[in-house]
Formats: structure tokens, C-alpha cells, sequence
């Protein structure tokens, strides 16, 4: 029979476990709820900008950037992996490298030069394991983060690409579809491949209005350009933290079951173990009562 | 009639509010907007945004990004706005310190320095 003692020290240090991992889906929840809205309030950012370019096209203009366009002799490329600076998000890290990894290895096939980037100590360590050298590290990026740091890494992007450092930027991250599902993409930045994203459809309100454009229409687009690929990585940025917040979520959820099970387990074991022990001890008592009356 | 304002940052809405008058820092210098102006869009430089607003006047540094105006509704499109008064002239002096000692061996290397370059004295003239 098992030791009843050491059955309830195990089934206390469950307890605590439970606790622990409540309280981390509690901070989890917290944080996913912050960085869901900062989401939110970054696509007032893209809708204006999507705006302008719509207003920009009606005005009759040729939609044509350096940026937007495909290279005809790729040469270089550059990875940039969003993961998370902590563990314990269940699959969420592993399920990035996936992506990653069989995609760096592609792209290393066919294109002489092909550096990654990483942002968050998971992946860093993870392709480290792989073997795959990591030309930049960031592990400034928690669960906010802030465009001035996203707008350095892409500033450096951007003067690479037009100085013909590289020809080509993918980014991987976890795309943010809704709360029950998030799923591990990879993005190509560089070039830009369109500017509205898929809200090109929908026709401005007033696009029967004459704008002005200060200075010109082909000045603002050369502006819009850049700004719009900055804050498509911020927003793969938000995108990866909201994820990472869920997949933690999710995941501390499930241990806290589990360990609520566990415990229901412990607990009956342990309940047979010592009532098997008094029912043991009951014997030994009324074998010694009964030797003594004979 | 008044003017509504709204500047929005990829992180948040930074500013929404009324104002009689808006004078923006284009890239060729400062515009100015009252009720009734038509239609237009423009690029931002690095400047100070100023409000005319009922409560008094207010400045704000704006880094780059475009403006729109339409409907009596200017909305400005920056990476970055500041409260002036929250502006440091020491990190802008450094700033330009810094910007001023990019390589500048190619054209397009040039054209990055002196975005650098004007950003920076935007930020130090707004700052002082």
C-alpha cells in the first residue's frame, strides 16, 4: 500500500502548482485583454492609411513604388522570426520554428545569402538547437510593444533593401485570426506586394472629391510607401504578442485542469491508503484484545 | 464652426478634439487650416503641430506622416506626436549629433542622412 504521508505532501505540492498556473492564466488573460487593445487601436493607423491610398488611386494615379515591386535577380534574403521571450505558451514557439525552419532551409537552396533575424530568446535558442546561425537578436519585445523599437528594425530594413543589402524580407509570426485560433504564418515585407491589404475593395466615401495634394500625388505615395511597410511589422509585432497572451492562456488553463484532476486522483489514493492503514490498525488492535481474552 | 482634429500613431489615437484654427508643419513649412478649406492631402515634415483650440493654444512636436483634410476634419497620420512641453532639446541635440555623422557615400545613403538630419533639427527647433 502506498505511504499515506507521502501521498498527501505530493498531492500539496500539486495544490500549489494549481495555484501557480491560475494565477499565471489570470496574468495571461490581463495582459492578452492590454495587448488586444493596443491591436485594436493600431488599425486606426491602417485604415487611414488605406484611405489615402484608395484616394490616391481614384485620383487617377499609377500605383507603382521601388517597394512594391519584385526584383528580377533575388540574390539576398533576410528571416525575421517573431517568437516570445518566455516559455510556458505551449505550442506556441514550437509551432513558429515549424514554420520557420523548413522555410529557411528553402529559401538557403535556392538564394546564395539568406541571414535570419529573431526576435524573443525561445526562437533565439530554438534555432540555435537547430544549428541555424542568427545574424540579429532583439529580446527588448514583450507583450506591448512599442512602435519606436519596431520602426528601428524596420528603418534598418528599409535602408538595407534600397541600398540592395537584400531583396527580400520574410517575416514569420503567429497571425492573430481570433481568440480560438491563431496560426503561424509567413509573410513576405520586402517587396511590399500590395498597399491596401485585402481591403482594397471597399471604395472610399468620398471618392468623388477633388483632393489636394501637397506637394504631389507621387511625393505622398513615395511617403506612404515606407510608412505602410513599418506599420505592417508593427502589426505583425501586436499580431505575435496577442497570440503568444492566448497561447499561454490556453495553456495555463489546460495545467490548471490538469492539475485540479491530479489532484481529485491523489486524493482518492489517498484516502484508500489511510483508510486501509486505520482498517490495518483496527486489526492488529482486536487481535491483541482477543489473544488476551484467551 | 470649429475644426476637429485627430492625430493617430500606430500605437493609439494620440489626440481627437476641437479647435477654431490648425496650423500643420508641412514639409516645406507650416500650413495653415480653418474652417471651410478644401479638400486635401499632404506630407508632414518634422514640426510643431499648433492648435487653436477654445482652452487656449497647444504644441505638439509631429514626426512626420501625412494630413488630411476634408469635412472640417484634419487628421494627421504620425509615427510619433509629442507634447512640446514633454520634448527633451537634449536627446534632439544628440539625435542631430548622431545624424549628422552617417556615412553618406552613395546616393542612397545621402537621401537617409538627410531625413535623419531634418528630423532632427525639427526636433531641436520645436524643442527650444
Amino acid at each position: 500500500m502506498a505511504n499515506a504521508r507521502a501521498l498527501d505532501k505530493r498531492r500539496k505540492s500539486i495544490k500549489n502548482i494549481r495555484k501557480i498556473t491560475r494565477t499565471m492564466e489570470l496574468i495571461a488573460t490581463a495582459r492578452y485583454k492590454k495587448a488586444m487593445d493596443r491591436a485594436q487601436a493600431a488599425t486606426a493607423y491602417t485604415e487611414q492609411i488605406t484611405k489615402i491610398v484608395a484616394r490616391l488611386a481614384a485620383s487617377g494615379m499609377d500605383v507603382k513604388h521601388p517597394l512594391l515591386e519584385q526584383r528580377d535577380n533575388v540574390k539576398s534574403a533576410r528571416v525575421l522570426v517573431l517568437t516570445s521571450n518566455r516559455g510556458l505558451c505551449g505550442g506556441y514557439n514550437a509551432s513558429i520554428l515549424r514554420e520557420a525552419v523548413p522555410r529557411i532551409r528553402q529559401l538557403r537552396e535556392t538564394l546564395p545569402l539568406v541571414k535570419v533575424d529573431v526576435s524573443g530568446k525561445r526562437g533565439i535558442n530554438g534555432l540555435k538547437f537547430r544549428k541555424i546561425d542568427i545574424a540579429e537578436q532583439h529580446t527588448q519585445f514583450e507583450d506591448q510593444p512599442g512602435y519606436d523599437d519596431v520602426e528601428k528594425i524596420a528603418d534598418s530594413y528599409l535602408a538595407r533593401y534600397i541600398t540592395g543589402e537584400i531583396d527580400r524580407l520574410d517575416v514569420v509570426y503567429t497571425k492573430f485570426i481570433s481568440t480560438s485560433k491563431q496560426v503561424p504564418t509567413v509573410e513576405t515585407l520586402l517587396p511590399l506586394g500590395s498597399l491596401g491589404e485585402d481591403q482594397d475593395l471597399d471604395e472610399p466615401r468620398g471618392a468623388n472629391v477633388d483632393f489636394e495634394f501637397l506637394p504631389s500625388a507621387e511625393s505622398i505615395l513615395e511617403e506612404v510607401v515606407p510608412t505602410s511597410f513599418k506599420v505592417r511589422l508593427f502589426k505583425c509585432f501586436l499580431d505575435a504578442a496577442v497570440s503568444e497572451q492566448v497561447a499561454r492562456m490556453i495553456a495555463m488553463k489546460g495545467a490548471t485542469e490538469n492539475a485540479g484532476e491530479m489532484i481529485k486522483q491523489l486524493s482518492m489514493t489517498y484516502n484508500r491508503a489511510r483508510q486501509g492503514q486505520i482498517t490495518g490498525e483496527i486489526m492488529e488492535i482486536i487481535g491483541g484484545v482477543e489473544a488476551l481474552e484467551n | 464652426m470649429a475644426i476637429r482634429c485627430i492625430v493617430v500613431t500606430p500605437e493609439r489615437t494620440e489626440l481627437d478634439c476641437e479647435a477654431n484654427s490648425v496650423t500643420l508643419p508641412m514639409f516645406d513649412g507650416s500650413l495653415g487650416i480653418l474652417p471651410g478649406r478644401a479638400p486635401m492631402i499632404g506630407r508632414l515634415g518634422f514640426g510643431t503641430l499648433q492648435l487653436d483650440t477654445a482652452s487656449g493654444t497647444k504644441h505638439y512636436f509631429v514626426d512626420g506622416g501625412f494630413a488630411q483634410v476634408e469635412d472640417n476634419v484634419v487628421s494627421l497620420l504620425t509615427s510619433r506626436s509629442i507634447p512640446i512641453d514633454k520634448l527633451e532639446s537634449d536627446s534632439a541635440e544628440t539625435a542631430l549629433d548622431e545624424a549628422l555623422a552617417m556615412p553618406s557615400k552613395t546616393p542612397e545613403q545621402m537621401q537617409l542622412k538627410d531625413t535623419a538630419v531634418r528630423r532632427a533639427r525639427g526636433m531641436l527647433r520645436s524643442a527650444r
